[in-house]
Order: structure tokens, then sequence, then C-alpha cells
């Protein structure tokens, strides 16, 4: 306690004295001045240099096709060329709620759309959902032994676009619950754009979630 | 005309044709910088060197932009979400060149669904999200994000004095009056609730922060 009061008091006249001598060791904040830079030619060019390479380089590695960008927060799909925006749609995607797994003490399936870079590695054609165990789990029903009986043909709409794990973009014949976080993890949307989003995607088509 | 001029106005005419066509892109500087300013290049080339290996991976990350006052989320090199920084503080930040690693997401109360319920399970949204929350990192870096004073005056207090206690505490260290581990860098951002909840929203454990610090940062 008296190291504690000892320091405090010596950081409180530091303060004052720093105050006083316009010492840098203050906190830096964004209302600090800068201070006046003599710079040497030959260093400057050589960093002009680096800067330009490496913006070059940064360059070169974004998408140069189109990408697909998900917005999970606001719940919005677009279609990127560059910094041109081909497409803006409106999605639902992960709910972030829990299932407990049955049978498992710590257990649990979590709705969450993932964050991150994928790709597209997947375009179907009038898709079938095979209802993965949780589905039976949130109805309360048992899970089926028969691989047929989880066939339910139909609600996922005309096309549908894996991108790894069991995540898709589909179609819905919720439509009202667009732009609400209501999925199990999937992006959800709308038949025109699900059709615009399927023509413009190809394998491979980089996907952007955050 | 002279023969060397012909010559010269063939070489240049060579050049241009057999040059390879350029993006408009390859003009595009990601980052605004003062080119005369070599503390400022410095900064920018290395958060560019750093950006170009997490952008050569499949992974979204975020770049904390003291000098133009914004937090970028970003993937490849793209902007995908950007929003202001009212205000910032920093200290120890010379320790901050890194690329911090998150430990863990701010913590957020998620529902569970009952079985055979029925109905709509309410589902997460952005207002669930924390509007003030401390980020640690990987090495050992701290990001604290807390509201304006227009948002909230009592919490911004709050914030504030925790930042002065920060600052003390690292002055005492350094003055040698109080043994402990060295300061590690640390920043308080005051931001906009909605956008302090739209990072919380966004981050993920391992998301990779690179922090660009202005030329005066210690």
């Amino acid at each position: 306690m008296t190291r504690i009061a000892a320091s405090l008091c010596l950081g409180f006249i530091g303060l004052v004295l720093l105050t006083l001598a316009q010492s840098s060791a203050l906190p830096v904040t964004d209302a600090s001045t800068n201070p006046a830079v003599i710079p040497d030619p030959a260093t400057l060019h050589v960093l002009q240099n680096r800067y330009r390479s490496l913006s070059k380089q940064l360059n070169q590695l974004m998408p140069s096709q189109p990408y697909i960008v998900v917005d999970t927060a606001r719940n919005h799909l677009y279609i990127k060329r560059q910094d041109h925006v081909m497409l803006d749609a409106l999605a639902s995607t992960g709910s972030g709620t829990i299932l407990d797994k049955p049978g498992e003490a710590k257990g649990q399936w979590v709705f969450d759309t993932p964050r991150g870079e994928f790709t597209v590695q997947s375009k179907l054609i009038n898709p079938v959902w095979v209802k993965p165990d949780w589905a039976f789990v949130e109805e309360g029903v048992a899970i089926p032994k028969s691989y047929t009986d989880r066939i339910e043909p139909g609600v996922l709409g005309e096309y549908a676009l894996g991108f790894g794990k069991g995540f898709f973009i589909h179609g819905t014949l919720y439509t009202r619950l667009l732009g609400k976080n209501v999925t199990h993890g999937c992006i959800r949307l709308s038949d025109d754009d699900l059709k615009s989003v399927y023509r413009l995607a190809k394998v491979g088509t980089p996907i952007m979630i955050f | 005309m002279s023969r060397p001029s012909v010559t010269w106005i063939l070489l240049w005419s060579f050049l241009l044709i057999a040059a390879p066509p350029t993006r408009a892109a390859d003009t595009d500087y990601p980052l605004s910088v003062d080119v005369t300013n070599p503390a400022a290049l410095q900064e920018a080339t290395r958060i560019l060197a750093e950006e170009v290996k997490l952008a050569s991976r499949p992974q979204t990350y975020v770049i904390v932009d003291l000098v133009d006052r914004a937090v970028l989320i970003k993937g490849r090199g793209v902007e995908l979400h950007r929003f202001p920084i009212e205000h910032w503080s920093a200290g120890e930040l010379a320790n901050a060149s890194a690329t911090f690693r998150l430990q863990m997401r701010p913590p957020v109360s998620r529902r569970k669904i009952e079985p055979a319920a029925g109905g709509e399970q309410a589902p997460i949204s952005l207002d669930d999200m924390p509007t003030d929350f401390t980020l640690q990192f990987s090495p050992n870096f701290s990001l604290t994000v807390h509201p304006p004073a227009s948002d909230d005056i009592g919490r911004w207090l709050r914030f504030k004095t925790r930042e002065w206690w920060m600052w003390l505490k690292d002055v005492a260290i350094t003055l040698g009056t109080e043994k402990g581990p060295l300061p590690h860098p640390w920043l308080y951002l005051s931001v906009r609730s909605d956008h302090a909840q739209s990072l919380a929203w966004t981050v993920t454990e391992g998301m990779a922060f690179l922090v660009r610090r202005t030329p005066q940062s210690p």
C-alpha cells in the first residue's frame, strides 16, 4: 500500500513537472503536434520506392474478378468487382443461438455464420436439404436412422453455392425474415438475388465474411 | 529532323507499345501518407509489408489507423468495412510494431434454443454486443474501446480515469519506483457505440490486428 501511494505521489509530481516541461512522455493522443522533420534525400527516395513497391504488391493481391462480401451484422451480401458494387442483396445470416447436443455434457451447436475468407466450392441447381442432426434435435424429434428420411426438397430455392464445412448460400421460403440473423449459419437470399449470385459467381470466387 | 531525335522518338514509341497494360489499381495507394516525411513513410511501409503477408492468406484482419483515425476491417487488401475513431490515446506504442493476434472475443450472452419449444427463437443482433470492452492480444497489447463523451459522459469519465492510471503506472515502472514487468503497449479508442458494437461483432479469436502509428508515437 505504501509503495502504491508512493508511486501515485511520484506519478502526480512527475505529471506536473512533465506538463510544465512539455515532455514527450505524456500519453500520445491524436491532439499531439508533429515535430519538424528534415529528410535525407537518399533515404527518402529509398523509402518512397519501397512504399510504391509494397502498394503495388498489395493491389495485386486484391481479387481482379468479382468477389462476394457478406456483412453478417447488417445482413447484406455484396458482389463487387474492385470497388464497384455489382449487386447489393438483403440476406439472412447466422442467429448466434446455441443448441445443446443430446448425450454430450458440454457439446453444443453454435449457429454462427463463419467469419473470414472462403471460396465458392460448389454450385448446385435445385438443391435438396439433407437435414443434419441439429434440425431434428431442435424440433424435439428423434434423429432418423435412414438417410432418405433426412431429405427435404424445395426449401433451399433454385440454387445453392457451397463454401465449405456444410455452409451454403441458398434461397429461402421465409423472405419476410431477410435482413435478420435467423439462420443456422448458412446465408439466405431472395430468389432473384440468388439467381444473380449464381450467375456472377464461379467455383473459386472469393467470399469474404465479416 | 535529325537522326538522333528520330532514334529517340522510335525508342520511346517502342517502349510505350511494349509496356504491359497497367490496371487502374496499380496506381492506387492503399494508405494515404506524406511521402516527404521519412518517419511517416517508414510507418506506412511497415504496415504495408505486414498487410501484404496477411492479405496473402485467406483471412480477414483489422487495421487500427491512428493517422487517418479509422478502424478498417479488410481481407485480401480489400476494405470490407470502416468506421471513424473519435479520439484515441496510447502508451508504449513504440512496442506496437508487431502483428497482434486477438486472444478472445468480447463476451456476449447467447440465447439457448429449447428443443420443441416452437415459435421463433430471438436471434442475436448488434444490439447485444457491448459498447465498451478491452481486447487482449498476443504478443502483449491491449486495446480498449469505449464510447465518446457525447454518447455516455459517465462511462467516458471512467475510461479517462483508467487511461491516466495506466499512464501513471507506466511512468512509475519507468522511474523504477515499482518493480514489475515492462509496460506493454496499450491503446484507448473512443468510438461511437454502434461502431464499437460492430467491432465486437466482427472480431474472432486469432484475428490479426495491425496498428498504424503516427510519426510522433513514443
